[in-house]
């Protein structure tokens, strides 16, 4: 399965997603009549599946998900590649949504009010949509925020002055929620074969 | 632990479904450690049909999603004495947070009644809301950009 996956040099999840189609697809549509053996559990191919053990050895696992019986009744819905998302707009960076932009708001006190929330945001712009959810269990904020705005200029704004700033004695953490593109960096060991871009890369110049 | 939280491996997964009248049902949804968002909402009660969505989230979001688990500790729970899955549904929660990997598997879980009555309230519990707080993030924040009812 991993041989197979020799073209996703450059797009790394691609691969996987291709395995997760063939190992789920089919037990979707018709898990009773399916003639291929129980589909491999879904996570163990995309996450532990050998691959990540180079990287931080073997985990602690707990519960019935890792049993075989379990495995193979299981119903994923996250197979295949018929996900819709919107269009990105050049190079990596923040990701428009459908209506503006969202940014996400952290540290955000639990007896914290929409009104504060609007009252320190609101300077940057018109807020178009305010999420300020609640801990299902006290009821009281959850700590995190999502604000949306209409116009990219006014959420970086609000992202510039805002991130670091204190709310009801706590300091608040502002950024972008979404992103044109996955995330690099050390994470990303998982298909970590050398790609062509970074071969490629020509030593500096001297003089 | 704080060290882990910010640079250790990070995957979620959620489902919750049943089969039945109206063929398979479910929602799913799925953090990737390369930041993207899957969610997929099947109901097929008056012919609705099936929302595949995905959007890249940023490390704040994810960083959120961490605190919010870590935060519920269930990490330390297990699902052994839970209810099995029945003929009204299952759950499932996967996750991958450092060096440690849960998949628990339950059966659907009406109110906090079935959590009372279980053989393990306390971790059940813990089960219960979380799995409630993170369907409010990922609810959040589908609806936000993509401007549609999750539900």
């Amino acid at each position: 399965m991993q041989g197979a996956a020799a073209e996703g040099e450059a797009v790394d999840f691609e691969p996987e997603d291709d395995d997760l189609m063939d190992e789920d697809g089919g037990a979707e549509a018709d898990a009773s009549a399916s003639p291929h053996a129980p589909p491999l559990p879904k996570l163990k191919s995309a996450i532990t599946g050998g691959a990540s053990s180079s990287l931080s050895g073997p985990k602690k696992t707990k519960g019935r998900g890792f049993l075989q019986e379990t495995d193979a009744n299981r119903n994923t819905g996250l197979s295949g590649s018929d996900f819709e998302s919107l269009a990105t707009e050049g190079g990596p960076g923040p990701q428009r949504s459908i209506e503006g932009w969202i940014i996400l708001v952290t540290g955000v006190h639990e007896e914290a009010q929409e009104d504060d929330l609007q009252v320190a945001f609101g300077e940057y712009g018109e807020i178009k949509n305010l999420h300020l959810n609640l801990d299902r269990r006290t009821g009281f904020v959850k700590g995190y925020a999502l604000i949306e705005y209409e116009h990219a200029e006014e959420a970086r704004n609000a992202i510039e002055n805002l991130n670091g700033s204190e709310l009801l004695t706590q300091t608040l953490s502002v950024d972008w929620a979404f992103s044109s593109g996955p995330i690099n960096g050390p994470m990303r060991r998982k298909n970590a074969r050398p790609t062509r871009e970074r071969r490629s890369r020509s030593p500096r110049r001297r003089y | 632990m704080a060290n882990e939280d910010d640079n250790g491996e990070f995957y979620l997964r959620y489902y919750v479904g049943h089969k039945g009248k109206f063929g398979h049902e479910f929602l799913e949804f799925e953090f990737r450690p390369d930041g993207k968002l899957r969610y997929a909402n099947n109901s097929n009660y008056k012919n609705d049909t099936i929302i595949r969505k995905e959007v890249y989230l940023t490390p704040a979001v994810l960083r959120e999603c961490r605190r919010i688990i870590g935060d519920s500790e269930i990490m330390k729970e297990d699902d052994n004495n839970w209810p099995e899955p029945d003929r009204v549904g299952r759950q499932e929660l996967e996750i991958v947070m450092g060096n440690e990997h849960i998949s628990f598997t339950t059966s659907k879980i009406g109110s906090l009644v079935d959590v009372q009555s279980s053989a393990d309230p306390e971790g059940l519990r813990i089960f219960y809301y979380l799995v409630q707080d993170l369907k409010c993030f990922v609810f959040s924040l589908i609806s936000l950009h993509f401007k549609i009812k999750p539900i």
